[in-house]
Order: C-alpha cells, then sequence, then structure tokens
C-alpha cells in the first residue's frame, strides 16, 4: 500500500490486522509516537489522518491507505520548529514528554481548526490528551501563546 | 541577593527540542537488532499454591524461544531493604497479577499468545485481602518465612504485621487526662496509581560478556546493584544504559521486570524487550499505598493541644521489598508541624494478599496529612474555633521541634499558612453551599550520593558529565543552568552527558528531593574545581603565581600584564582540557523543609453531592527558585496529582483483584478537570546548598485532598473520612445527615 508520512511517500506492505502505530514505529522507524494506554484513552499515540486526530494505537495500517499521516516529527519545517513546538518549550509545556507528541499533534490541529481558541476551547479540544507532569497549565498557555504568535 | 545571571532565570529544558520533535529516545524507541518480546503470565489468584505449571503448549509454539518460571530463576528474592520479592512466583503466589512465568518470542503477539498458554494448576489458600482480616488473630501469615529474608527485622512470631513501631514523647497519658476535649477519628485512603504515561520496559543483551541493560529508572546506580544481586552475578558484569523517562512520580525506582527480562535473554541467547501494558501497570505495578489512620487529640478549651495519637497502618500488600526502607514514612506527618508536648506515634505495616505498594511522591505523606488535617478541623469544630486560628494557635515557629520531635531550621509555617489564607481570601464571607478549607504539609530535602564532572574543551565547549537520569523534573535543566552560572559561559555552551553506570561507582540517582540538596550542590563543586584547575594551570603555564590569576567568564586577567587571555583559545594553543570533579556522600539527617499550605475553594450541590473545585491555592515556603519554569511545572503538576488523589483516583480491588485497569476505568485528571491555580512563593535567603534551595517537587500534592475535604465541611457540614472524595460519598453523607437531623427533630412519643 502507499500513503504518504510527513510529506514524503511510503510503500509498505503492511500485514493484515496491523495497527497505524506499529507500521510508525517499528516498520518507518518514526519512534516518536508514543504508546502509553494501547486502549485509545491516554492521546499519546496521536497522528493526524488526512488533517483528522487518530489513536495510531487502536486505527489499522490499513487505514491509512492513500493517505496523508503526519506525526511529531513532521510538524517541524526541517529545521525549523512549528510554533506550537517553541511555545512548549518556552512555556514548560512539557516535562518527561512522553505524551508530548500527542499533545503537539493535537494541539496543532486545534489550531488549524481554530487559529484563536479560548482557554474554554483549549480545555475541551486537549481533553483526550493525558499528561500526568504539567497538571496541563503550562500546555494550555503554550497553546494560547502560539495561538497570539508569541512563541 | 546574589547577583545571578543563570540562577533564577526562566529556562527551558535541555532535552525540550529532542522531546518536541520525537527524537528523544525512550527504552521502548531504543533499536535493538536481533531483540525477542517478552511477556509474562499473571496469577490469577490471590494466595495459592502452585501445584503445575504446565508449559509444553507454549514452549511447542513457532517463534518461542524461551519459557521460564520460577523454579528456573531459583529463589532469588529481590526488594530494596527487605529483599521478599520472588523474581518469578515459586511454590507459593501472594497476590493476584504475580509474576508467575516468562515467555520470549519473535514478535509480542507470539510471545503473549504462548503466554496465554501456559496453564497454571493452583490450590487456592485463605487469603487475606484487607488491613482487618490480615490483623484478625486467627489471620494465616503470608510470610511464614519472613526471618529468613535479608533486611527484615525479625520477630519473636511471624506476623502479617511485620513492622509495629512506637515513638513517643513526653508522657502520654499525662497529656490526655490534663485534656479538657478529646477527640477521635479514623481516616483511610485509597491506593494511587503513579499514572506516568510510560509504562515499565526493560532490554537485556549479552555482548562482549556482559548484560547490557537498558529500563527506565531514576536510580541507574542502584537498580545495576539490585540486578546484580538479584541474579547473582557481579555489578561489574552489567552496564545500565541511558534511556529518557516517561515519566516518574516515584514508580521509576523499581526494578520491576528487569529480573525476568534478564533471564529471559539468558534463556533465550538473544536479547530480549519487555515493554508491559498498561493493564499490568495497573494489576502488578507498585501504587500509593492505601491506608487507615487513627488519631485522638487532647485539647484545652483555649485550643492549645496537649496530646495526640497517632496510629498510622499502612497496607503494604503482598511485599515489602520496594518501599523507601522496608516500609514508608508518613506517620510523623499525622502529628505534623505542630507543638504538642506529649505524643506516641505508632505505625503498623501489614501484608495482605494484594498488589504491593511502592513509592509514590513524598511517600506516606498525603495519607497521613490527609488524616491529621481533616481531623484538626474537626477538632477545631468541637472547640468552635477557625480552623486557621487553630492552627495558628499549635503551629511551630522558628527553633520549636515538630511533634514528632524533629529539629528544622528556619521554619516558616505560620508565614507560609497566612501567605495563603491571604492570596485565597480565605476569610472573605462564603456564598451560600461554597466553602474553604486549608491544610498544611512539607517535605525535606533528602541527602544522598551524587557525582558530577565538569570539562572545559579547547574551543570553550563545556561538557557537563552526570550520572542522573532525569525523569521529567528538570534536573538535567538545572544542572547545566549551574554550570554556566559558575563559569559565566551562555547555556547553549554547557553540553550535558549522560553517563551510563560505567561512568562512576556509586550515585543515588533522582528521589526524595535530593537533586536540590546533592545534585545542585556537586555540580557547583565540580564548576568550581574546574574553575581551580583553570588557574592552576595557567599559572603553571605562565609563571605566575596563582593569586594573580582571575577568571571573568572566558576571560584571564594577570595581575600586571596588560593583555586579556581567553581560556577557549588557551586550551586549543596548549592541547590542553581541564576537567573538574565532584562527589559528595551526604548523609546527614534532614535540616530543611519546604512547607506548602493550601486552601481549596468547592462548591457542593446537594442535591447529588457533586463538588466542584472553584479555586485552589497553594503557598510554598521555597527559599531561591533555580528555573522558574520547572518549579511552577513541579507545583502546577503536583497539585492536579493530588487532585486526582482527592476527586477521582482509586485503584479498585474487588475480591483481591484489580479492577480498574485502563485509563479508562482509572480516571486521571484531564485538561478539563483543573481548577484555578494560585500560586504564592515565600522565596528567602535560607535553604540548603550554595544558592539555598529546597525541594518543590513533593510538595505539592500533600494536602489537596485534605483542603478539599476540609472545604466541603465547611460547605455542607459533612466530613468525609475516606479518599477519594466522590459525589456518591457526599451525597449518602448529606442523606444521613438529614435523616438523623430529621429524627432529631421528630416530636417525642407521647406513648
Amino acid at each position: 500500500m502507499r500513503l504518504t508520512v510527513n510529506g514524503q511517500p511510503v510503500e509498505t506492505n503492511a500485514p493484515p490486522g496491523q495497527l497505524l502505530i506499529d507500521l510508525l514505529r517499528a516498520d518507518l522507524g518514526l519512534t516518536g509516537t508514543k504508546e502509553a494506554c494501547s486502549v485509545g484513552v491516554c492521546g499519546a499515540c496521536t497522528v493526524l489522518l488526512d488533517g483528522r486526530m487518530v489513536a495510531s494505537c487502536l486505527a489499522l495500517a490499513a487505514q491509512a491507505e492513500g493517505a496523508d499521516v503526519v506525526t511529531v516529527e513532521g510538524l517541524a519545517d526541517d529545521e525549523r520548529l512549528d510554533p506550537i513546538q517553541e511555545a512548549f518549550l518556552e512555556r514548560g509545556g512539557l516535562q518527561c514528554g512522553i505524551c508530548t507528541p500527542g499533545q503537539l499533534v493535537a494541539a496543532r490541529s486545534l489550531l488549524n481548526a481554530n487559529p484563536a481558541p479560548s482557554e474554554d476551547d483549549a480545555k475541551r479540544w486537549m481533553m483526550g490528551n493525558l499528561c500526568r507532569c504539567t497538571g496541563y497549565y503550562q500546555i494550555l498557555e503554550a497553546i494560547a501563546a502560539a495561538s497570539q504568535g508569541e512563541a | 541577593m546574589a547577583d545571578y545571571v543563570e540562577i533564577g532565570m526562566p529556562t527551558p529544558r535541555v532535552d525540550g527540542v529532542a522531546k518536541v520533535t520525537g527524537a528523544a529516545r525512550y527504552v521502548a524507541d531504543q533499536p535493538i537488532p536481533g531483540a525477542l518480546s517478552g511477556a509474562l503470565v499473571h496469577s490469577t489468584r490471590s494466595h495459592a499454591r502452585i501445584v503445575e505449571i504446565d508449559t509444553a503448549e507454549a514452549r511447542a509454539l513457532p517463534g518461542v524461544h524461551a519459557v521460564i518460571t520460577g523454579e528456573d530463576v531459583g529463589h532469588y528474592l529481590y526488594g530494596r531493604m527487605i529483599k521478599d520479592i520472588p523474581v518469578l512466583a515459586r511454590g507459593v503466589v501472594r497476590y493476584s497479577g504475580e509474576r508467575v512465568a516468562a515467555v520470549a518470542a519473535e514478535t509480542e503477539e507470539i510471545a503473549r499468545h504462548a503466554a496465554d498458554l501456559i496453564e497454571v494448576t493452583y490450590e487456592e489458600l485463605p487469603a487475606v485481602l484487607d488491613l482487618d482480616a490480615a490483623l484478625a488473630p486467627d489471620a494465616p501469615v503470608l510470610h511464614p518465612d519472613l526471618n529468613s529474608y535479608p533486611g527484615m527485622r525479625p520477630l519473636d512470631e511471624p506476623s502479617n504485621a511485620y513492622r509495629w513501631t512506637v515513638d513517643n514523647r513526653g508522657d502520654l497519658d499525662a497529656g490526655f487526662a490534663e485534656a479538657d476535649i478529646i477527640v477521635e477519628g479514623v481516616y483511610e485512603t485509597q491506593r494511587h496509581h503513579q499514572a506516568y504515561l510510560e509504562p515499565h520496559a526493560s532490554v537485556v543483551s549479552f555482548e562482549d560478556g556482559r548484560a547490557h541493560v537498558w529500563t527506565n529508572t531514576k536510580a541507574p546506580q542502584n537498580i545495576r546493584d539490585d540486578l546484580a544481586a538479584t541474579v547473582g552475578i557481579s555489578r561489574d558484569e552489567i552496564v545500565l544504559h541511558h534511556s529518557h523517562i516517561g515519566g516518574d512520580f516515584g514508580g521509576k525506582g523499581t526494578p520491576m521486570d528487569l529480573a525476568v527480562c534478564y533471564f529471559l535473554a539468558q534463556a533465550a541467547g538473544r536479547p530480549v524487550r519487555m515493554v508491559a501494558d498498561y493493564i499490568e501497570e495497573f494489576m502488578a505495578g507498585m501504587p500509593r499505598h492505601s491506608t487507615r489512620t487513627r488519631l485522638r487529640t487532647g485539647v484545652m478549651r483555649d485550643g492549645t493541644i496537649r496530646a495526640h495519637h497517632v496510629q498510622f497502618f499502612v497496607n503494604s500488600g503482598a511485599y515489602a521489598g520496594y518501599k523507601p526502607a522496608g516500609v514508608i514514612g508518613g506517620a510523623p506527618r499525622a502529628a505534623g508541624p505542630y507543638h504538642i508536648p506529649n505524643t506516641r506515634i505508632e505505625a503498623v505495616h501489614v501484608y495482605t494478599n494484594i498488589v504491593p505498594g511502592g513509592h509514590m511522591r513524598a511517600p506516606g505523606s498525603p495519607q497521613a496529612v490527609f488524616a491529621l488535617e481533616s481531623h484538626l478541623d474537626e477538632v477545631a469544630g468541637r472547640l468552635g474555633m477557625d480552623p486557621f486560628e487553630f492552627r495558628m494557635r499549635n503551629l511551630i515557629d522558628d527553633g520549636e521541634e515538630t511533634a514528632w520531635g524533629q529539629h528544622f531550621e528556619h521554619v516558616r509555617v505560620k508565614e507560609t499558612l497566612e501567605a495563603a489564607a491571604d492570596a485565597a481570601g480565605y476569610a472573605e464571607p462564603r456564598a451560600p453551599l461554597v466553602g474553604r478549607g486549608i491544610a498544611i504539609g512539607d517535605h525535606g530535602s533528602g541527602g544522598g550520593i551524587g557525582n558530577a564532572e565538569v570539562a572545559l574543551e579547547p574551543g570553550g565547549r563545556v561538557v557537563l558529565g552526570t550520572a542522573i537520569f532525569d525523569q521529567g523534573s528538570g534536573t538535567h535543566t538545572t544542572l547545566q543552568q549551574v554550570v554556566a552560572e559558575e563559569l559565566r559561559a551562555p547555556l547553549h555552551r554547557i553540553e550535558l552527558q549522560v553517563w551510563d553506570t560505567d561512568g562512576t561507582v556509586d550515585d543515588s540517582g533522582i528521589g526524595g528531593s535530593r537533586a536540590s540538596r546533592v545534585n545542585t550542590n556537586v555540580a557547583y563543586q565540580a564548576a568550581q574545581d574546574a574553575r581551580r584547575k583553570l588557574v592552576q594551570l595557567v599559572a603553571e603555564r605562565l609563571g605566575e603565581p596563582e593569586a594573580a590569576i582571575t577568571l571573568d567568564g572566558d576571560e584571564i586577567r594577570v595581575e600586571g600584564r596588560e593583555e586579556v587571555l581567553r581560556w577557549p583559545e588557551l586550551l586549543v594553543e596548549w592541547e590542553e582540557r581541564v576537567v573538574g570533579r565532584a562527589y559528595i556522600e551526604d548523609r546527614e539527617p534532614v535540616r530543611v523543609t519546604g512547607f506548602v499550605a493550601q486552601v481549596a475553594e468547592v462548591e457542593v450541590d446537594p442535591e447529588t453531592g457533586e463538588l466542584r473545585v472553584l479555586g485552589l491555592t497553594t503557598a510554598h515556603d521555597v527559599g531561591r527558585v533555580l528555573n522558574p519554569v520547572g518549579h511552577q511545572g513541579q507545583i502546577n503538576g503536583g497539585v492536579v496529582q493530588g487532585l486526582g488523589y482527592a476527586l477521582m483516583e482509586e485503584l479498585a480491588i474487588e475480591d483481591g483483584r484489580v479492577t480498574t485497569l485502563s485509563f479508562g476505568d482509572y480516571k486521571i485528571p484531564t485538561s478539563f478537570d483543573i481548577p484555578e491555580l494560585r500560586t504564592v512563593l515565600l522565596e528567602s535567603e535560607d535553604g540548603v546548598g550554595p544558592y539555598a534551595i529546597k525541594g518543590i517537587g513533593e510538595t505539592p500534592n500533600v494536602p489537596v485532598a485534605a483542603a478539599i475535604a476540609n472545604a466541603v465541611a465547611d460547605a455542607v457540614g459533612v466530613r468525609i473520612a475516606d479518599l477519594p472524595l466522590t459525589s456518591e460519598k457526599v451525597y449518602r453523607a448529606l442523606a444521613d445527615e438529614a435523616s438523623r437531623s430529621s429524627r432529631a427533630d421528630a416530636p417525642e412519643s407521647t406513648e
């Protein structure tokens, strides 16, 4: 099957039943996407599939056939970080970093859908991305800063 | 205040770019060619004799390379202080979830399938699933051979209560005898999972006659030593490599499946990777202990406390191996930073047939503080005093010892409480059904062993060598700040080099708020040593006395010479590098603690019991803050973890089995659950080490539950004495209260 991952065309033989996260991590070596809960609850494995957030630990690799997949590795433009990545760095939106790839993909998806989210919008959108380190405050600050171009 | 350029500056994480781009490698991400996958078989019984383990079908499955049981790994027991945990159960299982057998196979799917094919035949034994059952006089004893365990304090008669300590100060009976009022209470807390989002993972690979290990541990030297002792080899035969760590909160100092992984790799003759799934984390991780605390307090009518008796019962679970000292602390915190002349503090650790507890953020303190701070509001209520006034009357001043007999330096607990109350508007009028509650906690900065190396390289690179594996709390960044500060070099020139376990001999790693006391200090000393050695080198080369040489950042001035030299260029010219080193072994008792006072404001819906936290105020006595971004992050994350403990998190157990086996059932706070948070920092010149700092990682989660419980009582007059504070409990308590008062109001019988 063919798909696009972070802008690059990819051709792969996904065995039946293979999960998208295993295609990304094991076959393509994109280990930035993390597996934590394995049941689609925690959001660590969030990637964009044709612009929509999906839990790659639940999605089948086959669902990505012909699709455009964006992972955390695809957020930066060459050496230039995405403003949301800059904002997470500056505002302390990450600590241990294990949920961060999913948080960043979710936050990027929020800003794509709503460039000026209110705090309440951001809280609702990010509800499916658990973080145990930050208590979310600095993640929300980072989203606000990125949306206001302050990163 | 000293004139710092890096200390106190908001500083982005040194590992931040790697983490936001997905480049940072965790254990599960390590590329290990040829690695097999490991999987475990867990006990389905709480207490049973293992009659037979049939592994034939599993061994016959194509792709399976090794199957091991307790018989294959021998009688090795592991643990930090008390060694009582079998690598794999042998002869008997003591909790549902215990590791019984393991498989290594080509893929994770095959390994898990093979594990499912292993048939274990059990003969059930009577189980003790809670404190009451375990403490009953005729209870079956879980560990009849406990006196043979290394590190166990021998008992006259084996008992489930494997450690019962009693500490007396003053004359408790006399204190109660003179008291005007005696108040008693019992407070219960639940099992609380650390819920780091990265499950435990290990890789073991034999190469060049040594075991190469990757595992998500924050105490690599200790875990290397534990593994060596557990599998019976010398520690020199193991090297533990660095990976990023995906959250800790106390849980990542435990070897978990590492020894199993070692034996699988040995049996298979191939590298093996084991990554727990989250079902295993909830079923067989090592959560915060559940406790029951009985408190009895004698007070005078003027509000002074005369006597206080603590009985702190810890449901240890099936094993003592991975607790801070074979037991958890905490019991003293149920007496608190109060002036009480007569106290008795009993701590009782009890084996039960459930998942064993381990370390979690300020082990023992949230449990004890929930009990004490809830209870003090009850006492204040009986006296008709405001809880704030009652505490101010009894809190210690600087120079006084705590109710458990410890003397801290620079005590500022009253100021901390006042700051919290002021910021929260504690004394302002409350709307109906709105309540405010206060609670106080503290946690000292622990000692230990630390190492650092600061190398000045030709051209100006500075390489900071450390044995610390940063588990997320930001220690690497503060160490980088320290070196930048002392060398007056920009942060980006301080390159971090994290050693594997060959890098040094002993190092305590992260834990017990040690980073603030030991690691910051050792990095400071290594930087100073580098400066000293640079001066020596310059003096020697130039034939000048050392006293004539001054360093200012990269610049070197020599008395009596016009020219300004620069060390980055001099080292190139001389083809030299300068290496500063430091080692600290600090075993002194804790003398400095950081106090925290919190005020919660809640609104309760009396129809449903639903409680909403309107705001939390957290005030901290902090000394100097090294990195405001990281410091605030510790506070935020700690408070929200405390909020989860207070309101929603409970590792539920039914018939001995954990039933909350996913994040769908075990709810932790989401972005939508967080209240408005106000932080107050009381900075000062009093703290530990060269910058006078205090630990912040552990305190913020300590008083949250008590503050919220007290706010609920203030709002609607019901006391919830067992965590978590669910709406159901509030609703039931309100219903009970209503039926009690309607009975009391009923007209007297005219019979």
